[in-house]
């Protein structure tokens, strides 16, 4: 059975202990920081100086880590050969396959953004392996996001496992039935109406059902919502999202002054 | 006066040619336990969702007569503050996890959280309604890692922590096992004699007749017939009538015909 879809890693940890919106402002601003800072090096030494110990700091690093090699060195890679072998920049070929060249320019571009996406992806991961779905969203309604639109995000998260699970359920008893799965496309083309069918009328059945569940837990009541966590938010931190505000405000600054 | 009173309520859902209930009055005391039964189509959701407000706050359709809680007219009231007195907890635990939530206690309290019940205060509200329906050691689990009958007592606490005037059920334990539905029973009974309103919709008869304090049957949409569970349970009317009847009426009613059993019929 799947239960949740959430990376959230619980752990005793400064990173976690961190109110969402600031790590989330931080994220945000690391990967802003990458993609507009005119210093070549700088996606890099995001990667190397904060994201890597921020993942330490959050004591995910084993996660972060497999999650790195796995998923995103992946993704990088790939983005990295697409950019080197296809990006007409540059005119001293250092290295050709077939009619495809490789040049000083093209491979020093598709470094950088590769990096940009390295870190991009990885900041994201660290900030999913250290932040709770509910407090998040709990912070966020707190702040003024509307909480029908907190709840489709979160309830989707869960939902969507359960949803899995249960078409593997009408699958197998459908093939319980002889229903062809695993023949030729054409086959099992056509065995998919069997199946959608049951899924989707009984996810609408369950839609209505929810939304008369919640209803009867006061979900629309116009009372001011409480929560149960209690998510700190200590000045200093505050000063912390203005003062990474100002970071990426610089670093955009000195793009455009560079340009 | 009675704590619920339903005049002469007829409802349609929309795109329906018949009435899904017809001209029912009924009316529960405070603190009274009142069972529903009736044959599949009768009409018993649909009292439970008129008696909640979402026929016709939530389903629309035509209504007329009149529902009344606690002194308040269904029809000039909001679902939102209805919710507040009236709670409902139906059949099919998993679509009553809300989806929201990680663990079984913060399941709990999301209803709390969506009335602004203070922190402290809803976590004690939590830990005292979990402990009513025995689920304590579930409380860190994740409630789609559960049981079907795991979910339902989920599903009822989540509405008792709310602390309605009116409980409202749907065949609360209909994947439970006969310790879970004795202890669940019990449960409610004991909701009942701290001064709660009960209406429950069972198809397990045996357990109305040692908990419920009045049975009402419904067929067709209509009440057929109301009073002590000993006395509805074993009418006649309801054999007629195609209703369940529990092993023991029915062994009791075959010995009868044939000559075997001389006393009432039992329960």
């Amino acid at each position: 059975m799947h239960e949740r879809l959430s990376f959230h890693i619980k752990r005793d940890s400064v990173i976690h202990k961190l109110n969402p919106l600031t790590k989330l402002t931080l994220i945000l601003a690391l990967i802003l920081i990458s993609f507009t800072s005119p210093w070549y090096w700088t996606p890099h030494v995001v990667l190397l100086l904060a994201v890597i110990p921020l993942s330490g700091l959050g004591r995910v690093f084993p996660e972060f880590f497999k999650a790195a090699t796995r998923l995103i060195l992946p993704a990088a890679g790939f983005l990295f050969l697409m950019q080197a072998f296809f990006q007409p920049i540059g005119e001293e070929v250092i290295f050709k396959f077939y009619f495809l060249d490789i040049t000083q320019e093209s491979l020093m571009f598709a470094f950088r953004n590769a990096m940009r996406v390295f870190v991009m992806i990885s900041a994201f991961t660290l900030f999913l392996l250290t932040t709770h779905p509910s407090e998040l969203m709990s912070d966020l309604t707190r702040r003024g996001l509307p909480g029908q639109f907190a709840y489709v995000i979160i309830s989707t998260l869960q939902i969507l496992p359960q949803m899995q699970a249960k078409a593997q359920t009408i699958i197998a008893a459908q093939r319980s039935r002889g229903l062809d799965t695993e023949s030729t496309f054409l086959k099992r083309a056509g065995s998919v109406l069997p199946l959608v069918g049951p899924l989707v009328f009984g996810s609408l059945v369950e839609v209505e059902e929810r939304a008369i569940a919640i209803e009867a837990r006061g979900f629309t009541s116009k009372n001011s919502k409480t929560s149960l966590h209690e998510i700190p938010d200590p000045s200093f931190e505050k000063t912390i999202r203005w003062a990474l505000l100002m970071l990426v405000i610089l670093s955009i600054a000195a793009n455009l002054w560079l340009s | 006066m009675a704590f619920v009173n339903l005049q002469n309520v007829t409802y349609q859902y929309p795109l329906t040619k018949t009435p899904a209930l017809q001209n029912v009055n009924l009316q529960v005391n405070e603190g009274e336990f009142v069972a529903i039964v009736g044959p599949n189509g009768a009409g018993k959701s649909t009292l439970c969702y008129t008696l909640a407000g979402f026929a016709p706050h939530f389903f629309k359709g035509e209504m007329s007569g009149t529902v009344e809680v606690a002194g308040k007219e269904s029809s000039k009231s909001t679902l939102d503050e209805w919710v507040l007195n009236v709670g409902l907890a139906f059949q099919n635990p998993f679509n009553q996890i809300s989806g929201a939530k990680y663990t079984v206690f913060e399941e709990i309290a999301f209803g709390l959280e969506n009335i602004g019940v203070p922190r402290e205060e809803m976590k004690s509200r939590v830990e005292d309604a979990m402990a009513l329906t025995g689920i304590r050691d579930l409380a860190e689990r994740s409630p789609y890692s559960l049981s079907g009958g795991q979910q339902q007592r989920v599903a009822l606490t989540s509405i008792l922590v709310m602390r309605p005037k009116l409980l409202v059920l749907d065949e609360p334990t209909s994947q439970m096992d006969p310790i879970g539905t004795r202890e669940v029973f019990g449960t409610i009974r004991k909701m009942a004699e701290e001064g709660m309103t009960v209406v429950l919709v069972e198809h397990k008869v045996e357990w109305i007749a040692e908990f419920a304090d009045r049975v009402i049957a419904l067929k067709d949409g209509s009440v057929l017939l109301e009073g002590k569970p000993n006395e509805v349970l074993t009418s006649e009317l309801l054999a007629e009538h195609g209703f369940g009847l529990s092993r023991y009426t029915s062994t009791a009613r075959e010995a009868k015909k044939r000559g075997i059993w001389k006393k009432k019929i039992c329960l």
